[in-house]
């Protein structure tokens, strides 16, 4: 019998068709992958089945049953259960206070917080996860935070569970941790639909898979193992992929920059500990990590953005000094990590956000006043060279797809040719076109002499570009070693560790 | 000054802090920013004194002073879930329509924009008999009227509905994020209107002591202002009933403080009246800048 059917499901917004005509089917007890890049309205189908959406057309049988959920407490009540991309959780209330509220089972107007502990704790022992349900959320890490969505679906008796990019946050061996989890919960009757882009994953995890492109269902309920990476790539992007092609540096030049000694210290905690590396022309340097073990202060004072308690950072031998702008004039470029906080504007137009920080250079301005012949000139041919699809330069950053904006960025920086590039998180959001087509613009300029420094999350970004790769972990380098020396598990452990040394199998 | 005068006064002056705080913390707790409870409190002490001119009942003066106050309560809540006006633009707006619009209805009832005649209000005070014999405290305490005890039972109540009922649970993790708790099935819009209709209640009711039991008429624009201290004394409070009452005593004390220096030296009222204000700025300078409210506030659950 199938879980779940959905059939010729629509749902238009004013300027695209998100889902448009799509069927789709699971099967109960099984692991059913759903594959697309980003945008290609996967998630939207979820949440069209978890009644967050409301559909335009389209039907949905849910156990077989025609279903019409307006919100997601009837979804909830029949059985289905959600974990988002972004952990809808509560940081300052415990975990068993997330996982209870709304269906505490318990009398309105007395809550007992001892015997919701307590139930939860049960059902934490029972799935073997190792949490305590006391703890608020905010002082766990990100995989025991998934751990307790998975949690919260499990207290609601979900049948069926939609796991909305659950690996995007992980490291290998917390992937490996949770595939044991989703088998776990097949064994005991579970439907699984995860939504993911990475393609290994699918492969590895599911019973079949279904391909969304463009809003359109391109394949729907193959059995994975008629399955290779390469065949679903090609159906992902509908067209051949070259997606583990990569080329390492060829002629390493003198060293371009050098850090020494960056300690940067967070209310009494020291966040980045005394770390020193030095990046030679032609080379990416590539530092790898959890989220939040300092990279985002490394990126911070090396672009100047804080002052951190001791630095020294020189570029083609020069010290740099100042804030912001200083190091963008002593040649420093930087990619920052959020695109929407640090790198644009997103209600300026295209042009504007082009010239953004370089606007007061003489190309560009006169005494205060705008050349906007060159500047609208430069705009055009940025647009050209980095082929980002917008009809002109006049058109409003927010209105450009992920992967175009980040290539507005990336123009923007790449023009100053600077020596020395900060670049993080290049493609965070963007679809897998625009990210083929940044890392070979990222390469090119490697080629071209630049020393790049690469801070990614994405662990098989890092691994696919760094001519040397360092993992960062609370706040220090606990491995530098040049590319192709540690296996992806390896880089994992210390990622998780900072250690690379064996531990015992949980 | 006496020390059982300046006592009395302080904790007359901040009663109406207190009430109307408690609302504000079922407001802010669900998300809802606090800034439209000074036109709550002031059509809720407007509404009081109306009726209990036309009625000559106090008690179904407070309970109009309330009414009123949910009203404008709804009204907010309208304006900010319904139309999704940004919360403090519409506070504000909501604030300077009841400061005009009572003042049109003054004119209209009693052909006087500045004063309402002396209405009926609430008199003579509650004596428990062991308290009265307490040193210092005891007199103090037989002059209080009946609000004093009730402002007390709100704080535990308050207290209680936040931190040991469903309700409450529910209430925080909407004001911490309403996304969440609308995926986990919960009528984010609902649970919000009503804890602003509880809101705008107690704000009614606070306004309602101000004008038929601390005064017995009604007069232009007569909270001046107190709404706003309530907003600041909530973060001083770190948004609990307990810490956000004992900043409503450091309130009413720099008021207490205020009435009687104004009493004891020859100096110009206006000047001294000042202090609560400087009170305020000083605790929004140094006290709360690293106050954290609810990390949802202002925000509705994504489609």
């Amino acid at each position: 019998m199938n879980s779940v059917e959905m059939k010729h499901i629509i749902k238009r917004y004013p300027l695209v068709t998100a889902v448009d005509d799509v069927d789709f089917c699971v099967e109960s007890g099984e692991i059913h992958c759903l594959l697309g890049e980003n945008g290609a309205g996967k998630t939207t189908l979820m949440k069209i089945l978890y009644g967050m959406t409301m559909p335009d057309g389209g039907s949905i049988l849910v156990n077989g049953q025609e279903t019409d959920f307006r919100n997601p407490n009837d979804a909830i009540h029949s059985g289905l259960s959600m974990v988002h991309q972004h952990f809808q959780l509560v940081p300052v209330l415990s975990v068993a206070e997330n996982v209870v509220v709304g269906q505490e089972g318990q009398a309105f107007f007395h809550f007992n917080k001892k015997k919701a502990v307590q139930e939860v704790q049960q059902l934490i022992e029972r799935y073997g996860f190792h949490i305590d349900a006391t703890k608020k959320v905010g002082e766990l890490s990100v995989g025991e935070q998934q751990r307790v969505e998975i949690i919260k679906a499990l207290y609601r008796k979900a049948k069926i569970l939609i796991l909305d990019e659950p690996t995007a946050v992980l490291t290998p061996q917390e992937v490996e941790e949770l595939f044991v989890v989703m088998r776990e919960m097949r064994s005991m009757g579970i439907t699984i639909i995860i939504i993911t882009h990475k393609l290994k994953e699918a492969v590895e995890i599911s019973d079949h898979v279904s391909v969304m492109r463009d809003g359109k269902m391109i394949q729907s309920g193959i059995p994975t193992a008629q399955c290779t990476v390469e065949s679903l790539a090609n159906m992902m992007v509908g067209r051949q992929m070259s997606l583990s092609s990569t080329r390492r540096t060829k002629n390493k030049g003198d060293v371009v920059a050098e850090l020494k000694n960056l300690t940067v210290v967070k209310k009494g905690k020291k966040v980045v500990d005394n770390v020193s590396f030095s990046i030679h022309a032609g080379e990416i340097f590539g530092i790898a990590g959890v989220e939040g073990n300092g990279q985002t202060e490394l990126i911070e004072a090396l672009t100047g953005l804080i002052r951190p308690e001791s630095m020294s950072l020189k570029v083609d031998g020069k010290q740099l000094h100042g804030g912001a702008n200083g190091f963008l004039r002593g040649g420093v470029g930087h990619v920052p990590e959020n695109r929407n906080t640090r790198g644009l504007i997103s209600q300026m137009t295209v042009a504007e956000n082009m010239i953004l920080g370089y606007h007061r250079t003489e190309r560009f301005s006169k005494k205060g006043i705008l050349n906007l012949g060159e500047i609208h000139a430069f705009a055009k041919q940025g647009i050209a060279d980095y082929a980002i699809k917008v009809p002109n330069e006049n058109e409003l950053v927010s209105s450009l797809s992920g992967g175009n904006q980040q290539k507005v960025v990336i123009s923007r920086v790449f023009s100053e040719n600077p020596r020395f590039i900060v670049v993080a998180q290049p493609t965070r959001g963007v679809d897998v076109g625009a990210m083929e087509y940044i890392h070979d613009v990222l390469l090119n300029l490697r080629d071209a002499g630049a020393a790049i420094l690469l801070i990614s999350a994405d662990l098989d970004e890092v691994i696919r570009l760094s001519d040397t790769l360092s993992v960062i972990y609370e706040g220090k380098l606990v491995s530098t070693t040049p590319a192709d020396t540690l296996t992806e598990l390896q880089i994992g452990q210390l990622m998780l560790t900072g250690s690379n040394e064996e531990v015992e199998e949980r | 000054m006496g020390i059982e005068s300046l006592l009395l006064t302080t904790l007359r002056m901040s009663i109406p802090l207190v009430i109307a705080a408690m609302g504000g913390i079922f407001a802010t707790r669900s998300g809802m920013m606090a800034m439209g409870l000074e036109s709550m409190m002031l059509f809720g002490a407007f509404g009081a004194v109306w009726c209990s001119y036309l009625t000559g009942n106090v008690f179904l003066g407070f309970l109009t002073g309330v009414l009123f106050g949910m009203v404008f309560g709804l009204t907010y809540a309208v304006l900010t879930i319904r139309f999704q006006v940004n919360q403090v633009i519409g506070g504000i707006a909501l604030n300077l329509f009841t400061v005009a619009c009572t003042t049109v209805l003054m004119q209209f009832v009693w052909g006087n924009a500045g004063n309402s005649p002396a209405v009926n209000s609430l008199e003579g005070s509650v004596n428990i008999g062991i308290l009265a014999e307490i040193p210092v405290i005891g007199p103090v305490l037989s002059g209080m009227s009946i609000n004093f005890y009730i402002a007390i039972l709100l704080i535990a109540a308050t207290t209680f509905v936040m931190f040991h009922t469903c309700f409450g649970l529910r209430l925080r993790m909407i004001g911490e994020n309403p996304t969440a708790a609308s995926t986990l099935g919960i009528k984010v819009r609902g649970y919000k209107y009503l804890a602003m209709l509880i809101c705008g209640a107690l704000a009614g009711f606070a306004g309602a002591y101000l004008s038929i039991d601390q005064l017995n008429m009604f007069s232009k624009d007569m909270i001046a202002g107190k709404g706003y201290i309530v907003v600041v004394m909530l973060a001083l409070g770190k948004y609990n009933p307990v810490g956000a009452a004992l900043a409503a005593l450091l309130f009413g004390f720099s008021d207490a403080l205020q009435i009687n220096l104004q009493q004891m030296f020859s100096v110009p009222a206006q000047l001294v009246q000042m202090l609560p204000y400087i009170v305020t700025i000083l605790v929004i300078t140094f006290a709360v800048r690293h106050v954290k409210g609810p990390a949802g506030t202002g925000k509705l659950p994504e489609e």
